[in-house]
């Protein structure tokens, strides 16, 4: 990817660009289809079950799932865990807002990076890519995992809502003072939109709260 | 009369390049309107300790004394900044001082800031106009690039957004915000933008603007305002469109 002609390495740019727009797409557009999906929990059992099976019966669905979520987020999450070592991090000595969320940044990253491979991993591959209503809810009903959870959302909403924000900084898109702070409120909305759909399903789940049940039930 | 006032500072010694930095503590008179830069020409003159140990003056960079040369940047109670503006009556007490950290110490607080210039060379942020005869006047700007360049142009080249940067460090080439600052100003200015194109492959190469994650605590330490995330923001703009574009039609 050499622009000009000259004999500049621009591999590392290349690396760098690629990491920040696969954290967008495809990861954090799947991220939104997974939530998504995961929300027929709180219609009623059997919808969730009947998405589940469609979305498990698509055609293709093991190269899809490998070019659209497992490559993207292994190479994300892997030169990621590189960043993440090679910043150093200051907050303590200047404790300013970015500052805080440059940091946090990170740490949700690896936090993430843990979260996911463990979670692909129980609901994935034990369930031979068959997983149920069933199998989530006896996960959830393990105080451990019903804590993991929460702590996976939290952190992976964070890094998205933050994440877009800096997209957006590192790309251009808003350059001006009054344009990132705009860009910052919607980050913040996107990392609070997703925290609070990710908790209803899990909560959802736990406590067996199916606020859109209504939704089945026949015509008065 | 009252008791004398005194001054209390603790500084971070180091006498060579290659050996081990310690702390010596000094008490000073007070005077009114003192600043960091005061205090040490008054070590200078009588370089006792506070126990009473006879030692060398502490070395520093100074020359301007009005936050336009930027030599006498250092870490004033842990904070980057520049000397001769730290009034000793707004620190609190004992004022720590050390040398920033991003660069090698020559001695005491006295660091070699030359990598700043090096990077400077290397993302070509600068005018080439030597040649073998006069090129003429350059072409006029307006107004209003006028207005958008000056605050970039006031760059003292201290080095404080460096010290600051969380990405630079020593497992990172990041040049930093003072540089990519410069390279927007070049680019800006009309016989700058001629070499635009060389500007910007340089800021994708190694260590270039793609290093920036965005911490922002750049703009928070330059002591001369200058809008340096909006600047990192403009290069990272321009250099993604030179790499699509250059690159599906180049
Ligand atoms: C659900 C999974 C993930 C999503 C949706 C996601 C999303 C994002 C987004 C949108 C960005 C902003 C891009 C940018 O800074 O330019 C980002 C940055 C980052 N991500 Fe992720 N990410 C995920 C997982 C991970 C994992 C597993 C790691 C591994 C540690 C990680 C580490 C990082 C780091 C270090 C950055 C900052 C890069 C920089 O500022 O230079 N991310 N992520
Ligand atoms: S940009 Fe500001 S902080 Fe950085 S070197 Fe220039 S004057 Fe100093
Ligand atoms: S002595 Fe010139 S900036 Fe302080």
């Amino acid at each position: 990817m050499t622009a000009s002609g000259t004999s500049t390495s621009h591999r590392e740019y290349f690396w760098r660009k690629l990491h920040s727009f696969t954290g967008i797409f495809p990861i954090g557009a799947f991220l939104a289809e997974h939530f998504w999906s995961n929300s027929y929990a709180l219609v009623s059992v059997e919808k969730y079950n009947e998405v589940s099976r469609g979305l498990q019966t698509i055609p293709w669905r093991v190269p899809l799932e490998a070019l659209l979520i497992w490559l993207p987020i292994l190479f994300h999450g892997g030169y990621g865990v590189y960043l993440w070592w090679k910043g150093k991090s200051n907050v303590l000595d200047y404790p300013w807002m970015a500052n805080w969320m440059y940091t946090l940044q990170r740490w949700t990253g690896l936090v993430a990076f843990v979260f996911i491979g463990w979670h692909v991993y129980t609901e994935r591959f034990l369930t031979q890519g068959k997983s149920t209503y069933a199998d989530v809810e006896r996960a959830l009903s393990d105080p451990l995992y019903f804590w993991l959870y929460i702590v996976g959302i939290v952190a992976t909403s964070f890094h998205l809502g933050n994440g877009i924000w800096n997209f957006l900084c590192k790309w251009g898109i808003a350059t001006s003072a009054r344009a990132q702070r705009g860009a910052a409120w919607f980050g913040a909305l996107v990392g609070v939109t997703f925290t609070a759909v990710g908790l209803a399903i899990v909560l959802g789940v736990r406590f067996d709260w199916k606020p859109f049940e209504f939704y089945t039930l026949p015509r008065q | 009369m009252a008791e004398k006032k005194t001054v209390l500072v603790r500084i971070k010694r180091q006498l060579a390049p290659d050996q081990k930095p310690y702390w010596e503590e000094f008490e000073l008179t007070w005077r009114p309107f003192m600043n960091v830069i005061i205090l040490l020409r008054d070590i200078a003159e009588r370089p006792v300790t506070r126990e009473g140990k006879v030692t060398t003056p502490v070395a520093f960079d100074a020359n301007c004394l009005e936050e336009v040369c930027g030599a006498c940047a250092m870490r004033i109670n842990g904070k980057a900044r520049q000397a001769c503006s730290a009034l000793v009556d707004q620190l609190e007490q004992p004022i720590r001082l050390e040398p920033l950290t991003k660069f090698p110490v020559v001695r005491d607080l006295f660091v070699d800031r030359s990598r700043m210039f090096e990077n400077l060379k290397r993302m070509k942020a600068w005018v080439p106009i030597d040649g073998t005869y006069h090129l003429g006047e350059g072409p006029r700007i307006a107004p209003e690039v006028q207005q958008r360049a000056y605050p970039l142009s006031r760059c003292i080249t201290c080095g404080n957004c460096l010290e600051v940067c969380p990405q630079v460090n020593e497992r990172s080439d990041f040049v930093g915000a003072a540089i990519i600052n410069q390279v927007r100003l070049f680019n800006l200015h009309p016989t700058g933008a001629m070499h635009k194109r060389e500007r910007l492959d340089a800021v994708m190469g190694p260590g270039g603007v793609h290093d920036c994650a965005n911490a922002q605590n750049c703009v928070k330490a330059c002591p001369k305002g200058i809008p340096l995330v909006e600047s990192i923001s403009e290069v990272n703009r321009d250099a993604i469109r030179q790499a699509i574009f250059g690159w599906l039609f180049g």
